[in-house]
């Protein structure tokens, strides 16, 4: 089914005029949803690996500028048929007001452990660059919980609609740790995890300067 | 279990009354005492009811220690500007607190307290969680919160030195139909100001659902602290629009401006209102259900639709002129 049709059909069950726990509005998503779609038509692949109903933290690769966790959000969210928040919102007027009101959190551990706890599903975005360091901080937090972190990579053209966040099997460390190592290990395997899906699905490459920029919205690696 | 002693504080107040005709009902409770500046806002069948001002000391301390409770429930706390101004209400609070808990210690059948706190307690620093949950530092960043945290602080000294169990009810706002509450009184008014550049969410709780918290706290013998938090948010402008209000937005210095009209209107916005109206009042509530057992039955947004239906205060003329 076309992605408009979706995003118009569940805006019906959303109320408007209410935010939910957590200061988020369902009808301003709805409409920052429309708006997105105005200039990507993102597609979703492996949202099955991710819980139905219990929380999960995804850790998308980030570019500079991209805002891929909002977006990556915004296109989960709409594929599982739930909330989806991001990680990193200002805390100050009216930026991070706006950045709350669309499912925004802060960067701050047990911030994320709050939500996860609460049976959330949040997306976080690893730091810039050819796939950055994963906060270990973070993943910390699900590990805590005993929530599952899922590694995605997220691509996109500048030059056309398309563009796919591609969610991969959990995370798992390679090795048992009883202490906060394994926070830092997973967080690492998540960074392996994502490049692997970045791998797999080509990347783009315009083979011009415009790789560097940071048009897509989305983000390649 | 039965025949249990309990004596609740603050037994005037609309919340104190409602948690004394709760514990009324309940099979374990076997004497019921209250003490209060004022008598209660109802009638209570077997609450004994002690009409004593928090500064007296002496007659405070012998009446706990004659009734000797079990269980001590402190309901008796004044949050600014709803019955008394700021100063007057901080110091009432910090009487009651000092004399009432200090008296609890002093008897010899004590095994729990019960004090009520509020999520202002977590303060909204820039940088603060928005939904903060019971592990959260206390950084209160308001007079209100600041006060809570003082009984919370002279609760769990008390609780150290005497050995019984200290359970604190971290409230949201409560508001109910005849509950004084300085957000309720706000709401209420014709034209609500809010933040044009924030209008964050803020939670409520509704007087009944915050009563069966008490209760059931009181029950448990609940040994740590607790967020009662109906679910949902609600932001100012939301609020103003539900209660068809005219919504009055506001930037920088247009709220001392505000304050004081307000003020003058007789609905006073102190600092922990302002603080709400600015960045925000959530808590975690997921230890309410588990700790305690208690869902709140009315969550934020239909508190605040009840706030707009609940009528005003009605003055009839006496049928006898006798001044």
């Amino acid at each position: 089914m076309d992605l408009g049709r979706v995003i118009s059909l569940r805006a019906s069950d959303a109320p408007s005029g209410v935010v939910d726990d957590w200061g988020r509005d369902p009808a301003l998503v709805r409409s920052m949803m429309r708006l997105a779609h105005g200039r990507w038509n993102v597609s979703v692949g492996g949202d099955h690996y991710l819980p139905r109903r219990k929380g999960a933290l995804i850790v998308v690769n980030a570019r500079r500028f991209a805002l891929s966790p909002i977006f990556a959000a915004f296109a989960v969210s709409e594929a599982l048929g739930r909330p989806v928040r991001f990680v990193g919102r200002p805390d100050t007027a009216p930026v991070g007001a706006f950045s709350r009101r669309i499912g925004g959190l802060l960067d701050h551990p047990d911030e994320v452990a709050g939500a996860l706890a609460a049976s959330q599903v949040v997306v976080m975005g690893a730091e810039h660059g050819d796939v950055g360091r994963v906060d270990h901080t973070l993943v910390g937090a699900a590990l805590a919980g005993g929530v599952s972190v899922y590694p995605a990579a997220t691509v996109s053209s500048p030059f056309t609609r398309a563009a796919r966040v591609e969610i991969g099997p959990a995370s798992k460390s390679l090795r048992r740790r009883r202490g906060p190592l394994s926070e830092l290990e997973l967080a690492d395997q998540v960074r392996v995890d994502i490049a692997r899906l970045l791998d797999e699905l080509g990347e783009l490459h315009t083979g011009t300067p415009l790789d560097w920029l940071p048009l897509s919205g989305l983000g390649g690696a | 279990m039965g025949g249990r002693r309990v004596f609740v504080s603050g037994v005037g107040g609309e919340l104190g009354t409602l948690v004394a005709s709760l514990l009324e009902a309940e099979d374990w409770v076997g004497a019921l005492s209250g003490i209060d500046a004022d008598p209660p806002r109802r009638r209570l069948n077997r609450t004994v009811f002690h009409r004593i001002h928090p500064d007296e000391h002496d007659r405070i301390v012998d009446t706990v220690v004659k009734f000797n409770p079990h269980v001590l429930v402190h309901v008796g706390v004044w949050e600014p500007d709803a019955r008394a101004a700021p100063y007057d209400a901080a110091a009432l609070t910090d009487q009651a607190a000092t004399s009432i808990i200090g008296a609890a210690a002093e008897c010899s059948a004590l095994e729990h307290v019960i004090v009520r706190s509020g999520i202002e307690i977590y303060g909204r620093s820039r940088g603060a969680l928005t939904r903060p949950s019971e592990s959260a530092p206390i950084q209160p960043t308001s007079d209100w919160g600041r006060t809570v945290a003082a009984i919370e602080r002279t609760a769990a000294q008390v609780g150290e030195r005497v050995g019984v169990t200290i359970g604190a009810l971290r409230l949201a706002p409560v508001l109910g139909p005849h509950v004084p509450s300085p957000l309720g009184r706000l709401l209420r008014m014709p034209a609500v100001p809010f933040s044009l550049l924030a209008d964050p969410p803020f939670a409520v709780i509704e007087d009944r659902d915050a009563a069966r918290a008490f209760v059931a706290a009181a029950r448990l013998g609940l040994a740590e602290p607790v967020n009662i938090v109906a679910p949902g948010a609600i932001t100012a402008l939301q609020a103003a629009r539900r209660g068809r209000r005219i919504p009055v937005p506001l930037v920088g210095p247009d709220w001392r401006i505000a304050r004081t009209l307000s003020h003058l209107a007789g609905a006073p916005i102190p600092d922990h209102v302002a603080e709400a109206l600015h960045r925000g009042r959530l808590a975690d509530n997921t230890r309410m259900r588990t700790l305690l057992g208690v869902e709140a039955q009315t969550s934020t947004t239909e508190v605040i639709d009840r706030l707009y239906h609940w009528p005003s205060v009605v003055r009839q003329p006496a049928r006898v002129q006798v001044a």
